[in-house]
């Protein structure tokens, strides 16, 4: 019995070490939605006002939803370690496992994400209720397929930067390659919700993976629509299967350079 | 005494020297590093064009300002990060006992302890601060005020660092804290101060030092005033003093690799 | 005149405490308790000018520890400690300027710069004029015989050669003392008679006093006149080397070649340690045989080869170690 109870503490000593840092990012999280819920106050004349067809209300929800999905990808880490697993040629180990490297990496980086998902969306929740005292409204439908779209996005989301990761299979480092992606998706998506935009960039940005990875769920959230939701939820599960596809081809094709040039 | 801190002048300046030398040992890295961080900085002035278009005055902030605003945020991150890198990892320093081989120095072991590397992307940030300056138009006295209130603030984000990074001598596992404390104030850096008030207003000049790295500069620089700048100036003064009473106290209790080895 | 005089030194760790159990690991994150750890208990000793002492002990007995408050890294928790008459605590700087310190695998010098970029900087450290660190290189490169390796970067350098360039850099200032932790562990043999011949170079050309710990016991025979031993914190000997083998040397290890088998396996006093055919290794105790005696059990005529030496010193400072 001992030993099990062994394995127990330390498992749990890791784990409250890990809820401690995930509370000091939880800080940094917390100074962003406050920053954005004074500069949307200040933006704003009245509670009534609109802009863009937004209320404060929802602007500053939208905030707190597409930071959630920012946070719990924290892509940043997943393209350094997919950089590293290629210079090491950790994934030319990988390759003779039987399981692929893109699966592996992927039910790996979404299975350290899920116990982050919930705390972050909790403490959100909470964050929205407390300062904004309202709550959009949503049925039990409706709540299903926002939950839904969230982790169709992060799974997009993941599989992007996966995509851009594996890149440094061909040059040195794809390090400033997500560093231009993640600018895009920070300053046209989670910032701003598209309409924010002038009509040409937005043209582009509805069929860019912004629209699937912050703009949907986000946009669900505050303004529920069945007909936009179910547009926002194929569109998703479209560029899911794009990005699947990309990361295969790329990971095969660099595959086989790899080879080539182990051998 | 002059002569003393002529000399820890001197050797402050040979090793940011030396360590500049070796993040340039790999050039292409080096370049990579300066460029993305200047359009990292640049990238922000989409933000802030679409929250113009929505309005024409953000926490009374021109257009203009704003670009100052985040002028005075590089400048000071760069020269914070440039030449006291090691401020940023102090924690770890502390920790894993690395402050042994400053200690037998006769040169002050704060100084040494944080000069000993340089942040490459910190290049890129002072450069960023650079052009802006240069498209400002700024008259000869302004540039001149811009340099010193930049160096200010510089030497505060970097004391902030110091006493963040001194509670390792305390607590265990501090470094994460300290990284929390030191990414808030790059956050609230980069908004107009008018936009917050109550109690938020109150920490951004306490504890949160950016009342005086960027909030005081942005405003002396349009509506020039003896006396906050003066302020400025005083503020750096202590929040340095604080930083070395903190991290000397701190001191004391360091136990070089000591502790390691008992943990073991 | 003692240029280290240490009275009575004391130093505590506290060491956090883990309870047994489940609730005491809980207990732990939100109550920490700590246990006092005692590196250095009550520990006095004095050195004299131009001595070069080994200050050795098993792992965690608190030479480090010991050595750190000499240099003014740790402050001490109780009792003196006077370094060339200054208190290593009080005034860090001035005492900086007067000692030197190699800290085994501790790096002091840039890897990506010179030796000579590393002496022309520590040379400002220790605020030289520019002309005459110039002339304290070229020196160290004459002594340590570093011309081949003085313009190679010190990542490129091996081990051996690190540590050459680390000690000729903790000399710039002409140190009065110098402390050296390990300052062979991780080399070769070659390498390590090397330094340790620059080591006594040192002390004769500069009169330069030498504190040195190490694991190594060859380097502290080949080395040191005076011996300082510690064991859990407290000083157990403090002893010149003669004295220490005289007392801790009653026995002779006897090895022989002879022409006949002979059995010793039940002569009181002498131990066989190996024995194979012809050619027999023996231990004797002198206390209850004396070397005469041994020969005495020998046909002279049958002695092809012999060889008497002592009891290594590391056996004989395990067993100091074992009675502190």
């Amino acid at each position: 019995m001992r030993k099990y109870l062994f394995i127990f503490k330390a498992e749990l000593m890791s784990a409250l070490q890990y809820v401690a840092n995930i509370l000091l990012h939880m800080i940094t999280y917390f100074i962003v939605i406050i920053i954005f819920f004074y500069l949307w106050n200040y933006i704003y004349d009245d509670p009534t006002q609109l802009i863009n067809g937004y209320s404060k209300t929802q602007m500053i929800w939208y905030v707190i939803i597409t930071e959630i999905i920012w946070n719990i990808v924290s892509g940043r880490k997943l393209c350094r370690r997919i950089c590293d697993d290629v210079k090491s040629g950790n994934i030319a180990y990988n390759m003779n496992k039987p399981y692929n490297y893109i699966g592996y990496i992927l039910s790996s980086h979404l299975g350290e994400g899920i116990i982050k998902s919930l705390i972050y969306i909790t403490f959100g929740i909470i964050l929205g209720r407390v300062f904004l005292g309202a709550f959009p409204t949503l049925n039990v439908l409706s709540i299903v397929l926002v939950i839904l779209s969230l982790i169709l996005a992060v799974v997009i989301d993941t599989l992007f930067i996966i995509f851009i990761g594996l890149f440094s299979l061909y040059i040195e480092d794809a390090n400033p390659l997500f560093w231009l992606y993640s600018k895009l998706i920070l300053i046209l998506g989670t910032m701003f919700p598209i309409e924010f935009f002038p009509e040409v960039i937005q043209k582009i940005t509805t069929v860019s993976p912004i629209y699937v990875i912050c703009y949907g769920p986000a946009k669900l959230f505050v303004d529920f629509n069945l007909n936009n939701a179910l547009n926002i939820i194929a569109f998703q599960f479209i560029y899911l299967a794009v990005a699947f596809g990309l990361c295969g081809v790329l990971y095969a094709k660099g595959v086989k350079k790899l080879n080539v040039n182990g051998g | 005494m002059l002569m003393a801190v002529k000399n820890q002048i001197k050797v402050t300046l040979v090793s940011v020297k030396y360590a500049l030398m070796r993040e340039m040992l790999n050039k292409w890295t080096f370049l990579m590093n300066v460029f993305f961080m200047i359009l990292n900085n640049a990238s922000f002035i989409l933000q802030w064009i679409v929250i113009y278009s929505l309005k024409q005055d953000i926490g009374g902030y021109t257009f203009e300002q704003v670009l100052l605003l985040w002028a005075f945020t590089a400048s000071t991150f760069g020269i914070s990060h440039f030449f006291f890198r090691k401020a940023y990892s102090l924690s770890d320093t502390i920790t894993y006992g690395k402050l042994d081989s400053y200690l037998v120095q006769p040169k002050n072991i704060l100084i040494s302890a944080i000069t000993s590397e340089v942040d490459a992307s910190a290049i890129g940030d002072m450069l960023y601060a650079l052009i802006i300056v240069l498209i400002s138009k700024l008259t000869m006295w302004q540039v001149l005020l811009f340099m010193i209130l930049s160096i200010c603030g510089g030497v505060i984000l970097t004391a902030l660092a110091v006493i963040l990074a001194s509670l390792s001598f305390w607590l265990n596992k501090s470094d994460m804290i300290a990284d929390t404390g030191n990414n808030m104030t790059t956050h609230f850096a980069t908004y107009p101060e008018g936009i917050f008030n109550g109690i938020v207003k109150f920490l951004l000049y306490t504890i949160i030092p950016v009342g005086f790295t960027n909030y005081i500069p942005v405003s002396v620089m349009t509506n020039f005033d003896w006396k906050l700048t003066l302020m400025v100036i005083g503020a750096t003064a202590f929040w340095v003093a604080a930083a070395f009473a903190i991290f000397y106290k701190g001191l004391r209790r360091y136990s070089s690799s000591n502790l390691m080895i008992a943990k073991i | 005149m003692a240029v280290i005089e240490v009275k009575n030194l004391g130093k505590n760790f506290n060491v956090k405490l883990k309870e047994k159990g489940f609730m005491g690991s809980m207990k732990s994150v939100f109550q920490p308790s700590y246990k006092r750890v005692e590196a250095v208990k009550g520990v006095s000793f004095e050195v004299q000018e131009g001595e070069v002492i080994a200050f050795i002990g098993p792992n965690g007995a608190g030479k480090s520890t010991t050595i750190k408050m000499l240099t003014g890294i740790l402050y001490p928790d109780g009792g003196n400690v006077k370094v060339l008459g200054i208190d290593p605590t009080r005034q860090r700087k001035k005492l900086a300027y007067e000692i030197g310190t190699v800290f085994g695998q501790k790096e002091q010098l840039w890897m990506h710069l010179t030796p000579y970029d590393n002496f022309k900087f520590f040379g400002a450290i220790y605020d030289i004029p520019a002309e005459e660190v110039e002339k304290r290189i070229s020196e160290l490169n004459d002594i340590f015989e570093l011309q081949d390796i003085m313009n190679t970067p010190v990542r490129n350098l091996s081990l051996g050669q690190r540590i050459r360039c680390e000690i000729a850099a903790s000399l710039i200032h002409r140190p009065k003392i110098l402390f050296l932790d390990e300052p062979t562990i991780g080399l070769d043999p070659v390498v390590k008679d090397n330094i340790r011949k620059l080591i006594k170079k040192m002390n004769k050309e500069y009169k330069t006093t030498i504190f040195l710990t190490s694991h190594d016991v060859s380097d502290i025979e080949k080395l040191c006149k005076r011996v300082i031993i510690v064991n859990k914190g407290t000083l157990v000997l403090d002893d010149t080397m003669e004295n220490l083998k005289y007392h801790y040397l009653n026995k002779k290890i006897v090895e022989l070649k002879l022409a006949q088998k002979i059995d010793f396996s039940n002569v009181d006093g002498i131990k066989v340690l190996k024995q194979k055919d012809k050619s027999i290794k023996l231990e004797v105790d002198l206390k209850k045989k004396s070397l005469s005696d041994v020969w005495k059990l020998i046909n002279p005529d049958d002695i092809i080869d012999v060889n008497i030496s002592n009891t290594p010193l590391e056996e004989i400072i395990s067993d100091i170690y074992k009675g502190g």
